[in-house]
């Protein structure tokens, strides 16, 4: 399991840190929110540490959706909301305030005081067609990921071979950090 | 709802109870037709209207968004029509989501942003617009004037033990229920291979990364000509300690 010392949601996960469970299997962990934006807003986890998506390896990232999705069914079949949405901050510009990858859940009703909604920007047909071509190319080196419908639950050995993350590095990486602003 | 149908026609009272009518008549099948007709994300998926498809596979189709919130708002859509995600099969919102982590992370290599956001509002009241369930994915970059508010509200005690019971009961039934169905098709599927693949095709391209951040650190103000070198751990490590 990668786990970080100095992450509040791996010590919530290591059960050092007490919380509201509604759901946990190997890989996931939801929470409540105690300051959520309304009653059964809550965090979906994954268990191992990774501070954005584009690092949660595919088969975690798989399961943590799925367990969002049953997460709003279960939120529309019990909270008498009229609706969910599932948000996701990646990066300090999107939003984000804790280094451990989560997904949101929140129930909606109406004139809830949440706003999810943004001011479209015009763009030209040539910056448009730019960015398509731009992405259409990272989309081809980046690769999609494949979930193969195979049996093949994780062993205790295979975890172990998880290696920790240092926080050495990070300690590094903010010298390096602190050392580039001017 | 099918009554909803067609926004873009101002339809009489009466005109609206025969339409509701006739589609209370329709089989499942028919209904799904109708619906396929009406949509225009439908429409989008067929190719009967044009839009800017930056990926496609057998059953997802991401576009750009013609109003978009930033550029590189993705639209990330499964090909069939559901309206929610509550109606979607697991496999496929599984898939669906690994093509957005993927996106979100082409768009933070192509477009030089430092973030994004998922969003899928579920219902009228969580903003939803569109009858044809999607995923957004928006690119971030400081000071781009969209400001989401997701208030703060303080919990009773009371109330979060009432929805934790009331959702962990609800999630505990459901896991068992599902455990047949689990077996036969486990969540963890062969994650070794995965990350396995995932590493041979990541890690020439990453440390060659490192490289050019060394070299952007000397030579500052032409760093944007190497958008292309992003680095993940950047972006992940800035945030600092959870």
């Amino acid at each position: 399991m990668k786990t970080r010392e100095s992450c509040l949601i791996c010590q919530i996960v290591a059960n050092r840190v007490p919380s509201y469970k509604i759901y946990e299997d190997d890989l996931t962990l939801a929470i409540l929110d105690i300051n959520g934006a309304n009653p059964g807003h809550c965090f979906v986890i994954p268990k191992n540490h990774y501070p954005i998506i584009e690092q949660v390896p595919d088969a975690e990232l798989a399961n943590l959706f799925s367990v969002a999705n049953k997460i709003s069914s279960a939120i529309f079949e019990n909270l008498k909301v009229q609706g969910t949405n599932i948000f996701v901050a990646n990066g300090i510009p999107a939003g984000q305030t804790v280094a451990h990858f989560m997904i949101n859940v929140i129930p909606r009703k109406e004139n809830d005081g949440i706003n999810l909604q943004w001011k479209a920007k015009q763009l030209s047909q040539e910056e448009m067609s730019t960015v398509e071509l731009k992405l259409k190319e990272q989309i081809q080196n980046v690769g999609v990921g494949k979930i193969e419908k195979t049996e093949k639950p994780e062993t205790a050995a295979e975890k172990a071979k998880i290696p920790p993350i240092s926080d050495d590095d990070e300690d590094d990486y903010f010298m390096r950090q602190t050392k580039r602003i001017p | 709802m099918p009554e909803q149908q067609v926004p873009q026609q101002q339809m009489s009272g009466e005109q609206i109870k025969a339409l509701q009518e006739k589609i209370k008549q329709m089989s499942p099948e028919e209904l799904k037709e109708f619906q396929k007709k009406q949509c225009i994300f439908c429409q989008i998926v067929s190719g009967k209207v044009q839009s800017k498809k930056v990926y496609e596979d057998d059953d997802v189709i991401a576009v750009l968004d013609v109003n978009p919130a930033n550029p590189g708002h993705i639209l990330i859509m499964p090909k069939e029509h559901y309206s929610i995600m509550p109606q979607i099969p697991y496999e496929d919102i599984e898939h669906i989501f690994m093509v957005t982590k993927a996106l979100s992370n082409a768009s933070l290599r192509a477009l030089g942003v430092q973030g994004s956001n998922i969003i899928v509002a579920n219902g009228v009241a969580a903003g939803q617009r569109a009858q044809h369930f999607m995923v957004h994915l928006i690119p971030r970059k400081e000071n781009d004037n969209i400001q989401f508010q997701v208030p703060q509200k303080t919990i009773p005690e009371q109330e979060l033990q009432k929805v934790r019971k009331a959702l962990s009961e609800s999630l505990g039934a459901k896991a068992e229920e599902s455990e047949e169905k689990m077996t036969a098709v486990p969540l963890i599927r062969k994650q070794k291979v995965v990350e396995a693949e995932f590493k041979e095709k990541k890690e020439p391209r990453k440390r060659a990364k490192k490289k050019e951040v060394k070299k952007e650190t000397k030579t500052k103000g032409k760093q944007k000509k190497a958008n292309e070198g992003i680095n993940l751990d950047d972006i992940a490590k800035v945030l600092g300690p959870g």
